[in-house]
């Protein structure tokens, strides 16, 4: 690429300009130089097994098992919490479909569905993207989730900020169907982001 | 009902074993992991009892996941960490342990101890190209090809009919959790 030669001054000028974009500049730029968009728009081969107007999935190339599949929003989204509502509750639910359909043609016997915000997390690629991985005994893939201990004080206070960072107390006994927090219209186009690009840029490491 | 008594998650659901509940609604609950892999792991789960994902009508895996992003998000904010990762188990095979399904949701922080990596696979082109044809045959099936149609899908819960042979296969699958 053709960024990797230039010079300490084009360096600053690029990060200059990119400084000054709007954000919806920001957003093309970004797509611009992202190869999983270069994939959605057929300028990249890839396998594709699914595809419809807001998803398109594909065989990884470097695959965790034969049939790993990587579901991606076509719109250019760097990490979930960016993703739209009612794009999330699409995707997943074509997430369940690929499981299914893995159990049911190449003979996994279960499914792993990720998906990792941050590098810290696993993230490599600035696309939101969920990993459906077929899954079978001694596959030699080995998640490691350790179990740790919680002391009580520890959880109370924990939970208590995850609560009022979701907006709202839980919903009390007799009136389980409110709900604390609201979700987008779908119609509503500009993700309201609680997440900066500042504080996004440190998420995904980049400078 | 004996499969929602013996289940451990319906019993956090019904509130018969004590939790710290982050998030409640008519489909959906959140719970804090107290053996969580790190601070502020939670678990969002549905309250009725469907053992695996093919089972949870396609509204509630939306609401499940939107809560779970909402979560996600949360946690970035509240409890600056440096990621997050959303991950299903289905299946014993995948590293299911409980019959109810579960979608967690772990606060993540470098060298946290936490692997969910691998190491790639080599195939051979004719293998990819052999995983890639059986894959595209079945998703022929899964009815999201609806290209024509210029309204906005719906995502009513479908009537999913579960034959006799895949209620089989489900319970049989079941029947290997502990």
């Amino acid at each position: 690429m053709a960024e990797q030669n230039i010079s300490q001054e084009q360096l600053r000028a690029l990060q200059e300009k990119i400084k000054n974009m709007s954000p919806e500049e920001l957003k093309e730029f970004q797509k611009k130089q992202c190869i999983f968009c270069q994939i959605v728009a057929g300028k990249v081969q890839s396998r594709k097994i699914y595809e419809d107007e807001k998803t398109i999935a594909i065989l990884d190339i470097n695959p965790s098992n034969p049939g790993h599949v990587l579901l991606l929003t076509k719109e250019h989204y760097s990490i979930m919490p960016q993703v739209p509502d009612d794009e999330v509750a699409h995707v997943f639910m074509v997430a369940k479909a690929l499981s299914n359909s893995m159990l049911r043609s190449i003979d996994a016997q279960g499914t792993n569905i990720i998906a990792a915000n941050g590098i810290a997390a696993g993230q490599r690629a600035q696309h939101f993207m969920v990993h459906i991985i077929p899954r079978k005994e001694n596959d030699g893939i080995n998640f490691v989730l350790p179990q740790k201990t919680m002391e009580q004080k520890e959880i109370e206070a924990v939970g208590n900020k995850l609560i009022a960072a979701l907006g709202g107390a839980v919903a009390k006994e007799e009136e389980k169907s409110v709900i604390p927090f609201k979700l987008q219209e779908p119609e509503k186009k500009e993700a309201k982001g609680s997440i900066d690009l500042d504080n996004l840029s440190r998420i995904l490491g980049v400078k | 009902m004996a499969a929602r008594e013996a289940c451990v998650v319906c019993q956090i659901v019904g509130n018969n074993i004590p939790s710290k509940k982050i998030y409640e609604d008519e489909f959906a609950m959140a719970v804090l992991d107290v053996n969580g892999a790190n601070p502020g792991h939670c678990f969002v789960m549905p309250k009725n009892h469907y053992p695996i994902i093919e089972q949870v009508p396609d509204a509630e895996i939306g609401r499940l996941f939107q809560v779970s992003n909402k979560i996600s998000s949360a946690i970035f904010e509240s409890l600056g960490v440096q990621g997050t990762n959303i991950f299903v188990a289905n299946g014993v095979p995948a590293g299911q342990t409980v019959a109810h399904f579960t979608i967690n949701i772990i606060p993540r922080k470098e060298n946290d101890g936490i692997n969910l990596q691998w190491q790639p696979k080599q195939l051979s082109e004719e293998e990819m190209s052999t995983v890639e044809l059986k894959l595209k045959e079945q998703t022929k099936n899964v009815g999201y090809f609806q290209k024509e149609e210029k309204k906005p899908r719906v995502h009513a819960p479908k009537q999913k009919v579960i034959s006799e042979e895949e209620e089989e296969y489900f319970t049989r699958q079941m029947r290997r959790l502990p």
